[in-house]
């Protein structure tokens, strides 16, 4: 275990190819997370508000110096068929998309992909208007 | 001569083909406004890449401001550009209607959960 450490410390790909076990508390909203039940090994997001925290720059390597917090800004669909939510880092702009896990709040998944629509910068009349205008 | 020449240049979608006129006055065109495709000049470290970024998803920056998330065909960068007012309205909601016509769990399960919460909004569980 001694020489795991060693190289949990020094090896900058170590979390790129081993699973990471540490639990953590959610720094936005204070949910205590544990790396069971997300059906990945890379648990990098809280799932109950689904902030992350900026700590990679490339999946794994922890070479980040900005740590802020990442708030989740949309989902997207991967070429597999799965979710993704896609985080923006509020202190320095960077976005990155990162995959679901099996026990993120789908309350707040669905209220993240149905955004758009309640809002009002495309209003009911210019649907219709655009729906109108294509059945000629 | 130089004084009646007409300054405007002609932006042509390299993903789509789609042409438009763009004037002097007017800012180059970050995306493409039929297939909001784009051209991903450079990535965050200053390296050239010049893959094809496609748009992904829409993020709900505030009320009146929307913006296209778009990832890069070839490197896989993720970056953002506002939404304009001659983009293709169709194509923006085709993008965010995509997560919701494949849920990653079963609709109904949305139903159970709004019953347990009693429409109070609270997630619980803590």
């Amino acid at each position: 275990m001694n020489r795991e450490n060693k190289k949990r410390k020094y090896d900058k790909k170590y979390y790129r190819t081993h699973p990471c076990t540490d639990s953590f508390t959610c720094k936005v909203c204070g949910w205590t997370v544990v790396s069971a039940g997300a059906g990945t090994d890379h648990r990098n997001h809280c799932p109950n508000c689904l902030y992350s925290i900026h700590l990679d720059n490339k999946p794994g390597d922890r070479e980040s110096e900005c740590h802020g917090r990442m708030e989740p800004i949309g989902v997207w669909v991967r070429k597999n068929g799965e979710w993704a939510i896609i985080h923006r880092c509020v202190r320095c702009g960077k976005i990155s998309s990162n995959r679901v896990a099996a026990d993120d709040n789908p309350m707040k998944l669905t209220a993240l992909a149905m955004r758009p629509f309640g809002s009002t910068m495309i209003s009911r009349e210019e649907i219709r208007g655009m729906t109108a205008s294509m059945e000629g | 001569m130089k004084g009646k020449e007409k300054r405007k240049e002609i932006y042509r979608c390299l993903n789509c083909g789609w042409t438009c006129v763009i004037l002097e006055e007017e800012a180059a065109l970050e995306h493409c406004p039929n297939c909001l495709c784009g051209i991903h000049d450079e990535d965050r470290e200053g390296n050239e890449c010049g893959g094809i970024t496609e748009p992904v998803g829409i993020w709900v920056r505030s009320e009146r401001e929307w913006e296209i998330i778009q990832r890069c065909r070839f490197c896989g960068e993720m970056r953002a550009t506002p939404v304009t007012e001659q983009d293709n309205r169709i194509k923006i909601l085709s993008i965010a209607s995509k997560p919701i016509s494949s849920p990653p769990f079963p609709i109904e399960r949305i139903g159970e959960m709004t019953k347990i919460m009693g429409g109070s909004g609270e997630t619980g569980g803590k």
